[in-house]
C-alpha cells in the first residue's frame, strides 16, 4: 500500500490545503483566515505589543546585515531594501521599514509556489533559498529581485521571510536595468521564476556560475544575494527564538491576528477620516518609441494613453479603484504586469494611512483594484513582453491617486494629510567605465522630487516616497559611473504655486569624465512630458515639465584652464538657453541612446507635487520669506502671487508693500472675471472643435483607444460634449 | 484623542509651526474633527445656511430651504450639488504658448498641442477655485462627488432630512446647452 505523504504545513497539512482553506474562510466571513473575533492580541495587548516589535526589531536588523554585506549603492546608500515576513500560505504578516512596495507582491511568489505544487515538485526544506523577479507572477519590474527564505519549526513549516532589493544590473539590453528600448522579454535580462537556487542555506556554486556568465557586474548581483540571504537567515533565527519564548500555538494565531487587527483597523481610520463618495481625475501616459532603436518593429511607434481614474469610498468603509477608460497595452515595457498595482498601491497608503508601522497584507485587503482587461493597467501577450519600465505608467496615477486620497481627508477635516506628488526623471548610462570595463550604470538620487502643498502648509523639499532621496553621499556614485557630481541644488523655478506651494526638487547635473565611451538615455519611472500631470490642488498649479537636458560647453578646457566659473544651476527657464556658452538638448523622458562624451554635462530635473489654494491668497509674509532665501524672484512674487515687494540692500532683505500688495490681487482678480467665460461658451467651441476632429493625431488615437476599450468611458465622453450617439474619432 | 478648536482654527489657517504640523500628522486621528472642523467653516461664512460638507477654500455644500446647493463664501450659488460646480464657473483655458508661459516660463512650458490648463474662477468674487491640466478635448473633471446621505447616516450616526438619490446629474446641465444651441 502506498503510504499517504504528509504536508509540511500545520498538523500534516499541505501548504495548499492552508492556503484555499483560508480563502475560504476570508470568502465565508468578509474577515481574514476566518477570525470574526480576535481575542489573543487583545486579551494582553503588552505581550502583544512586545510580540510585533520583537519581529520589526528583527527585521530591521536583518535589514541593517543586507546593507553591510552588499556591496550595491543601491543597498549601501540608497537603502531601497525591505524584508517581510509571511504565513505559510503567503500572507504578508509585518513589513519591515525601507521601500514598502512589496507587502503583497513578494507574497504572491509564495502563493504561486504553493499553487505549482513547489511542496511535492520542487521540494521545499529548511535551508533551501529561492529567488525570483518574475513580473509574470508578480512584480514592478524584473530589476526588483525577491529572496525567500522559509522557516521551519519542529519539522513544519510556519512562515517565508522575503527581502526585496534593486538591482543595478539584471543582464538586460543596455542599460541593463530599466531600459526603455526594449519590447520582447528576453531584452528584460534574467528573470528567475521562483527558483531553488540552494539549500542549507548557501548558494549553488551552478547559480553562481549562471550568475558570473550572464551579467555585466555579476559581483554585485551576489554580494546582494548574500546580503540578503544573511538579512533572512537572521530573521528566522529570530523567529525561532520568539516560538521559543512565546509558543507555537500563540504565534500562529497571534501573525494572523495582527493582519485581521490591521485589516479592521484600515476600515476604521478609511471611516474616520475620509467622506464616502465618487472621486475622479486622469493621468495621460505619454510614451515615446519611435525612435526607440528596438527590432520588434511594432513597438516603433509614440503613443499616448489615458488613464482615468475612480475612486469609489463606499460607505462599508472599503475602497473600489476603477481605472475604466484606460487605454490599450502596446509593445513597449511600459505596461503594468500582473499585481503591480498592488505595489503602487502599497507604496501610496503608507504615506498617509497606514503609516504606523503596523502596514500588512490586511492594510490592502479592504481595498478593489478594476483594471480593465486588454489596457495598459492589464496587458495581453504578457509572456512575451518586457516589463522594465512599469513605474512609466503607475507613478504619477498614484501621485495623483494621492491627491485623490487627500481630498477626501480634507473634506473630512484631516486637512494636515492632504498633498500629491510626481514621478522623477534620471538619466541611465551605460558603455565603458572609468576603468574600461562594460558597466550598467542607474544612478540613484535623480530621483529627488519634492512634495506637494499641504492645505495647512508648504511642501517638504526633496521629498520621495521611497528611501532614494535620504541618500547622504552623493558622490559614492563616482565609483560607479564616469562622471562627476557638479551639483544637486534646488530647481527654483519649477514650482507647484499656490497658497501653499510645492517643495522644491533637487535638480542634478553631472560632468562626464573619464571614460572610454558611454552612452546614456532616458525613463526612471516618469511618463509625462508634453502633458503635465494634473496635481493641483484646490487653486493650486500643478508644476511645469520635468527637465531631462543634455549640456555641452563650447570650450570647456579654456574655462577650467582659465578658472572660469561653471554653470551648476538649470537657472531661469527663458534665459538659460540663451546663456549657456554651449549647446543645450532638452529631451522627452524617454530620449532614444544618445553618445556622451568628456566634459558633456546631464542635467535632471524632476517637478515636485503641486501647489494649493488660490497663490493670491499666499500670505505675503511667506513671500517675503522665499524672497529672503532665494527660493522666489521679484517676478514671481508680483506675477504669481500678487506680491509687490522691494529688495532693501542695507539689511539685505525684502520688504512688502502691503498697500500695493492688495491693490495688485484686487486688479488679478478683477483681471479674471474680465478674461473669464462661462463654462458653456467654452463648452461650445470645443464641443465643434472636436466634432471637426480638430486635435493633435497623438490624441485622437488616445480617445479611439480608451473609446474601443470602453464603452462606459465613450458614452460619457459624448454625454459630456453631447455628442451624436454615432460619433467617433 | 482631541484638539481644542483654537488649535484646529490656527492649523487650518497655517498659524501652527512645521513641529507641531507634524505631530498632528504622525498622532492617532481626533475622532470629533469634523464638528469642529463644520464649526469653524460655518464662523468663517457671511450666510447662515448650514454647511453641510466644504468642497475647497471657498466651496461649501449647504442645506437651502430642502436643496443642497454647493456656495462659494462670496454668496455665489453653483447649483445642486450632483452636477459638477465647474459647469457654473468662469473658466479660462491656457491653451498656447503665451498663456501657457505665464506660468511655466520657457523649458518648462507644457506642448501646448497636447495639454491645457483651466483655470476656473468664481464668477462673483474672481477667486480661483481649482486648476486643471488635461489632455485638449477631455472633459471637465467632476472631482468629488460626495455620498452625502451615506456619510451622515452611516458614518456620522445622524442622518439628513430628505434623503437625496445619490447619482451625476453633469449630463443634464450639457444636455440643456445642447438644447439651446
Amino acid at each position: 500500500m502506498e503510504k499517504i505523504k504528509k504536508g509540511i504545513g500545520e498538523g500534516g497539512k499541505t501548504l495548499k490545503q492552508i492556503k484555499e482553506e483560508n480563502e475560504r474562510l476570508f470568502r465565508e466571513t468578509g474577515c481574514y483566515a476566518g477570525i470574526t473575533q480576535p481575542y489573543l492580541l487583545r486579551a494582553d495587548p503588552i505581550k502583544a505589543e512586545l510580540f510585533h516589535s520583537r519581529i520589526m526589531a528583527a527585521l530591521i536588523s536583518g535589514r541593517e546585515t543586507c546593507k553591510m554585506i552588499s556591496a550595491s549603492p543601491y543597498v549601501r546608500e540608497v537603502a531601497e531594501l525591505c524584508i517581510g515576513l509571511y504565513t505559510a500560505d503567503g500572507d504578508n504578516i509585518i513589513q519591515s521599514t525601507g521601500i514598502q512596495i512589496h507587502i503583497r507582491l513578494m507574497g504572491e511568489h509564495i502563493k504561486w509556489m504553493i499553487e505549482n505544487d513547489y511542496e511535492e515538485k520542487v521540494g521545499i526544506e529548511d535551508g533551501d533559498l529561492f529567488i525570483t523577479n518574475d513580473p509574470t507572477i508578480a512584480n514592478m519590474h524584473p530589476t526588483d529581485v525577491y529572496d525567500i527564505l522559509p522557516i521551519f519549526w519542529e519539522g513544519e513549516l510556519v512562515g517565508w521571510v522575503c527581502t526585496v532589493i534593486m538591482e543595478m544590473d539584471v543582464g538586460a539590453v543596455s542599460p541593463s536595468c530599466m531600459p526603455s528600448a526594449n519590447v520582447e522579454r528576453a531584452t528584460d535580462g534574467l528573470r528567475f521564476c521562483c527558483e531553488k537556487v540552494g539549500s542549507r542555506d548557501q548558494l549553488r556554486r551552478d547559480f553562481e556560475f549562471h550568475l558570473e556568465h550572464n551579467l555585466d557586474f555579476p559581483d554585485m548581483f551576489l554580494l546582494d544575494r548574500k546580503g540578503a540571504i544573511a538579512a533572512n537567515i537572521r530573521v528566522r533565527e529570530e523567529v525561532k527564538k520568539l516560538i521559543d519564548e512565546f509558543g507555537i500555538d500563540y504565534y500562529r494565531r497571534a501573525t494572523r491576528e495582527l493582519i485581521e487587527e490591521e485589516r479592521r483597523n484600515q476600515i476604521a481610520r478609511i471611516r474616520q477620516r475620509m467622506v464616502p463618495g465618487r472621486y475622479r481625475n486622469v493621468n495621460p501616459v505619454e510614451i515615446y518609441m519611435a525612435e526607440q532603436p528596438v527590432s520588434w518593429l511594432l513597438g516603433k511607434k509614440d503613443v499616448i494613453r489615458l488613464i482615468p481614474i475612480q475612486m469609489n469610498v463606499l460607505p462599508s468603509g472599503h475602497i473600489v479603484l476603477d481605472f475604466e477608460g484606460t487605454g490599450e497595452w502596446g509593445w513597449h515595457s511600459c505596461n503594468v504586469p500582473p499585481k503591480a498595482l498592488w505595489g503602487a498601491l502599497s507604496i501610496t497608503l503608507v504615506q498617509t494611512l497606514s503609516y504606523d508601522g503596523r502596514a500588512n497584507l490586511g492594510s490592502l485587503l479592504p481595498f478593489e483594484i478594476k483594471a480593465p482587461p486588454h489596457s495598459l493597467l492589464n496587458p495581453d501577450q504578457v509572456r512575451y513582453l518586457a516589463f522594465s519600465n512599469s513605474w512609466v505608467s503607475v507613478l504619477d496615477t498614484f501621485g495623483i491617486w494621492m491627491g485623490m486620497l487627500g481630498l477626501a481627508y480634507y473634506l473630512r477635516g484631516f486637512r494636515e494629510e492632504a498633498f500629491t506628488l510626481r514621478s522623477g526623471s534620471g538619466w541611465q548610462y551605460y558603455g565603458f567605465d572609468q576603468l574600461g570595463r562594460k558597466r550598467a550604470m542607474l544612478i540613484g538620487g535623480p530621483g529627488a522630487m519634492a512634495a506637494g502643498a499641504t492645505p495647512v502648509c508648504d511642501g517638504l523639499s526633496g521629498w520621495l516616497a521611497t528611501p532614494e532621496v535620504d541618500i547622504g553621499n552623493q558622490e559614492i556614485w563616482e565609483l560607479f559611473a564616469p562622471y562627476l557630481c557638479m551639483s544637486r541644488r534646488f530647481h527654483l523655478y519649477c514650482v507647484g504655486y499656490g497658497k501653499y506651494r510645492s517643495g522644491f526638487n533637487i535638480t542634478t547635473m553631472d560632468m562626464i569624465h573619464g571614460t572610454q565611451g558611454l552612452f546614456a538615455t532616458g525613463a526612471i519611472g516618469c511618463g509625462s512630458d508634453g502633458i503635465i500631470p494634473n496635481v493641483g490642488m484646490l487653486g493650486g498649479y500643478p508644476s511645469g515639465r520635468r527637465i531631462t537636458m543634455l549640456l555641452r560647453y563650447r570650450n570647456l578646457p579654456e574655462l577650467i584652464a582659465n578658472r572660469q566659473p561653471l554653470v551648476h544651476e538649470l537657472g531661469d527657464p527663458v534665459e538659460f538657453k540663451r546663456k549657456f556658452p554651449g549647446e543645450v538638448v532638452q529631451f522627452n523622458h524617454m530620449p532614444p541612446p544618445i553618445e556622451v562624451r568628456e566634459g558633456d554635462v546631464l542635467a535632471v530635473a524632476s517637478s515636485p507635487g503641486g501647489g494649493f489654494g488660490d497663490p493670491l491668497e499666499r500670505d505675503p509674509a511667506l513671500v517675503k520669506n522665499d524672497l529672503d532665501n532665494g527660493l522666489a524672484t521679484e517676478s514671481i512674487a508680483r506675477n504669481i502671487y500678487g506680491v509687490v515687494a522691494q529688495f532693501n540692500k542695507e539689511t539685505e532683505s525684502w520688504t512688502v508693500d502691503y498697500d500695493a500688495t492688495q491693490k495688485l490681487r484686487e486688479d488679478k482678480r478683477r483681471q479674471r472675471l474680465a478674461r473669464g467665460q462661462p463654462v458653456s461658451q467654452w463648452w461650445k467651441k470645443t464641443r465643434e472643435r472636436l466634432l471637426s476632429k480638430d486635435l493633435d493625431g497623438k490624441l485622437i488615437e488616445m480617445y479611439q483607444s480608451s473609446m474601443k476599450l470602453s464603452q462606459n468611458f465613450a458614452q460619457e465622453f459624448k454625454e459630456f460634449w453631447q455628442l451624436p450617439e454615432d460619433f467617433s474619432f | 484623542m482631541s484638539y481644542s478648536k483654537e488649535d484646529l482654527k490656527a492649523l487650518f489657517e497655517g498659524k501652527l509651526p512645521w513641529e507641531q504640523v507634524k505631530q498632528i500628522m504622525s498622532r492617532p486621528k481626533d475622532d470629533d474633527r469634523f464638528d469642529k472642523y463644520i464649526a469653524i467653516l460655518q464662523e468663517r461664512v457671511p450666510w447662515n445656511e448650514q454647511i453641510l460638507l466644504p468642497l475647497g477654500e471657498h466651496l461649501y455644500v449647504v442645506q437651502k430651504g430642502s436643496e443642497r446647493i454647493v456656495k462659494c463664501d462670496c454668496g455665489q450659488e453653483f447649483g445642486d450639488w450632483r452636477q459638477n460646480w465647474k459647469l457654473g464657473a468662469a473658466i479660462f483655458v491656457r491653451d498656447d504658448s503665451q498663456k501657457l508661459e505665464e506660468i511655466y516660463p520657457g523649458y518648462l512650458c507644457p506642448d501646448p498641442n497636447l495639454c491645457e490648463v483651466r483655470e476656473y474662477y468664481c464668477p462673483r468674487c474672481g477667486v480661483l477655485l481649482q486648476v486643471e491640466s488635461v489632455p485638449v478635448g477631455y472633459p471637465v473633471i467632476f472631482d468629488i462627488l460626495p455620498d452625502i446621505d451615506s456619510f451622515y447616516r452611516d458614518w456620522l450616526g445622524r442622518p439628513l432630512p430628505e434623503e437625496k438619490e445619490f447619482k451625476d446629474l453633469t449630463y443634464e446641465v450639457t444636455r440643456k446647452w445642447r438644447e439651446s444651441l
